[in-house]
């Protein structure tokens, strides 16, 4: 007999957290559960569907983990939004002086 | 009432900070771990992060003045910041530049091993049919000899190259040759199980200051189970090997791997032992790749990352506890990922390079000319999977080569700053992009993470090593050395 599988559902609200950040947060989780995401109204829905058989309580923990790392991508995308300019500084002067770059047109064409 | 303001006027206020790029990931329930554009680390628990990324920290908090000094925040008192994550980076990627360093030489696929596990070896007496030939060799030199990189090292590998020794003395003075007018420093390895070296071989090496290096699996029965041979003395062999190496060539010229199968799990401290009685310095806790033989007599599924790592762990506490008791002795792949976590430098470790170090840092000639992009590359070709055939030594050119898209599209597909997950983990600069794995495993250069074994070893590993160095000021002591060595 097949085991039913088991859904928890989510709700996020879209004022506070990015549908990108939830999506990743997603993909972090892809051994664990896929998720339904879809947007209804102001909010954000995930259903988590939990395809290998296990508990209520490991289904619920891995819920909340969820939860939290929905918050660091969330945390992580303010802070990549933030110092953009300054990564982009940063690299540019790293790899100015390596000749790695060739401004020269390319021969052949 | 005081002539002097009150201290919280020279304070700098809690938002003049400014945030400098860094990424973070949890390192347990309460702590995660924070690295910057060049790889520095940070342990810090969430509060914490989290008033630093709401711009709540105060200046004369302990962890502002570290985070300060590690680069992931800039005031008015550390303007100059972002041009030493400049110069830290660069310094990073600086062997990209240089191009392929390594490249080995398969000169023969024969072997009187016959170990289950192994990749590639032909128990054969078949010279014209598994042996390099000459011409094949001399192509080869001559695209080695085309690498940018100033320090070309040429590895020997095979089966047992020592069934070829002749093509190996031939590609020593013909490489020499060819190099005398292009001056690049040359240095040559032969990898061998040491079974049929001679005074003789010895005598050409220390010539040619060609560096030894072994396996060893770990005590005699141990390594005699792992690699059969007629006369089933491989480490009776493999010790009077090393002794002999030492006497002609020196003490620090012959190195020593070794390979983990199932039967090694529950002896981590008896291998570690070996290699200590053996006076190595250090031994290298690797795990079986997923390639070729190992594959198909199931030996790489014997046992998965979990047990592996906590084969590596018990390996590493051991080792610490030797340390504790003044002996020297070091894990080389934890002083490699620790080179990238305490220093700027890059150790140029395949496995551990983004963009992957697939033909940029290595490359593999094969016997019959074919040219691979890595060791594990030909590996899967033995499976018949070619998908990192970069050409053929005698019908292509450099430029062709280095440009095939067998190359290129690994290469551009699995660089990790660009790959869902890796992009925005912050072991990210302690980890490698490895095509070949994931596609020997998954298929795929890049494979999902959550599911890559890989991914799942290697971030456990940072872990561990993290912890290990926050807990224990001996251990970071130890590490730090480990790091510099």
């Amino acid at each position: 007999m097949e085991k039913e599988a088991k859904t928890i559902s989510l709700n996020f609200d879209s004022q506070v957290f990015s549908l990108i950040a939830i999506k990743k947060a997603a993909y972090r989780y892809i051994d664990s559960f896929s998720a339904d995401i879809s947007i209804e109204n102001n909010e954000v829905r995930c259903l988590l569907n939990f395809t290998s058989p296990k508990s209520d309580e490991s289904c619920a923990r891995l819920a909340d983990d969820f939860k939290k790392e929905v918050l660091d991508q969330d945390l992580r995308e303010k802070l990549k939004a933030e110092t953009e300019p300054v990564r982009n500084l940063i690299l540019a002067h790293a790899f100015s002086k390596t000749g790695i770059v060739s401004n020269e047109p390319v021969s052949g064409d | 009432m005081s002539q002097f303001q009150a201290i919280e006027f020279y304070k700098t206020s809690k938002s003049s900070y400014r945030l400098l790029p860094f990424r973070f990931i949890p390192l347990d329930e309460e702590r995660y771990v924070l690295t910057n554009m060049a790889g520095e680390y940070l342990v810090s628990v969430r509060d914490k992060l989290s008033d630093l990324l709401q711009h709540k920290l105060s200046n004369d908090d302990p962890t502002y003045i570290e985070l300060r000094a590690r680069h992931f925040l800039i005031d008015e008192d550390s303007s100059i910041a972002p041009e030493l994550l400049s110069i830290k980076l660069r310094t990073r990627y600086d062997r990209l530049a240089e191009f392929t360093g390594l490249h080995i030489f398969v000169v023969t696929l024969r072997c009187e091993h016959s170990c289950p596990y192994c990749q590639v070896s032909r128990q054969s007496e078949d010279k014209l049919r598994y042996d390099m030939s000459p011409e094949i060799a001399i192509g080869a030199i001559d695209l080695a000899l085309r690498s940018p990189s100033r320090n070309i090292k040429i590895e020997f590998q095979g089966g047992e190259p020592l069934l070829n020794f002749e093509l190996i003395k031939f590609i020593v003075l013909e490489a020499k040759k060819k190099n005398q007018q292009r001056g690049k420093n040359l240095a040559f390895v032969i990898a061998t199980n040491l079974a049929l070296v001679s005074q003789e071989i010895l005598k050409f090496c220390r010539e040619h200051s060609i560096l030894i290096s072994t396996s060893l699996d770990g005590p005699k029965d141990l390594h005699n189970t792992n690699r059969p041979r007629p006369g089933g003395n491989s480490y009776e062999k493999t010790i009077e090997g090393i002794k002999l190496v030492r006497e002609m060539l020196g003490r620090d010229q012959v190195s020593a791997l070794m390979t983990t199968t199932e039967a090694s799990l529950n002896r981590v401290k008896e291998i570690i032992d070996e290699y200590l009685a053996q006076d190595f310095n250090g031994i290298f806790l690797r795990p079986l790749s997923p390639y070729g033989f190992a594959i198909k007599t199931k030996s790489y599924r014997a046992y998965n990352a979990e047990r592996w790592l906590d084969f590596y762990k018990e390996g590493i506490e051991y080792i610490i506890e030797l340390n504790r008791q003044n002996i020297n002795f070091m894990e080389y792949y934890a002083a490699t990922v620790l080179k990238k976590m305490l220093t700027s430098e890059d150790p140029g470790y395949v496995d551990l390079m983004s963009p992957s170090g697939i033909g940029i840092g290595a490359v593999v000639y094969n016997y019959d000319g074919s040219v691979y992009a890595s060791d594990e590359s030909r590996m899967l070709a033995e499976m018949g999977e070619e998908k990192f055939k970069l050409g053929k030594v005698l019908e292509n050119s450099y430029e062709q080569i280095f440009t095939s898209p067998n190359l290129l599209d690994p290469l551009e597909e699995s660089f990790a700053y660009s790959v869902p997950m890796c992009n925005d983990c912050a072991f990210e600069p302690y980890c490698g992009a490895d095509p070949v794995f994931h596609y020997a495993l998954y298929k795929d250069y890049v494979g999902r993470k959550p599911e890559s074994e890989f991914c799942s070893r290697n971030m456990e590993t940072f872990r561990f090593l993290i912890k290990k160095m926050e807990g224990d000021r001996f251990v970071r002591q130890l590490f730090t050395k480990w790091a510099n060595n």
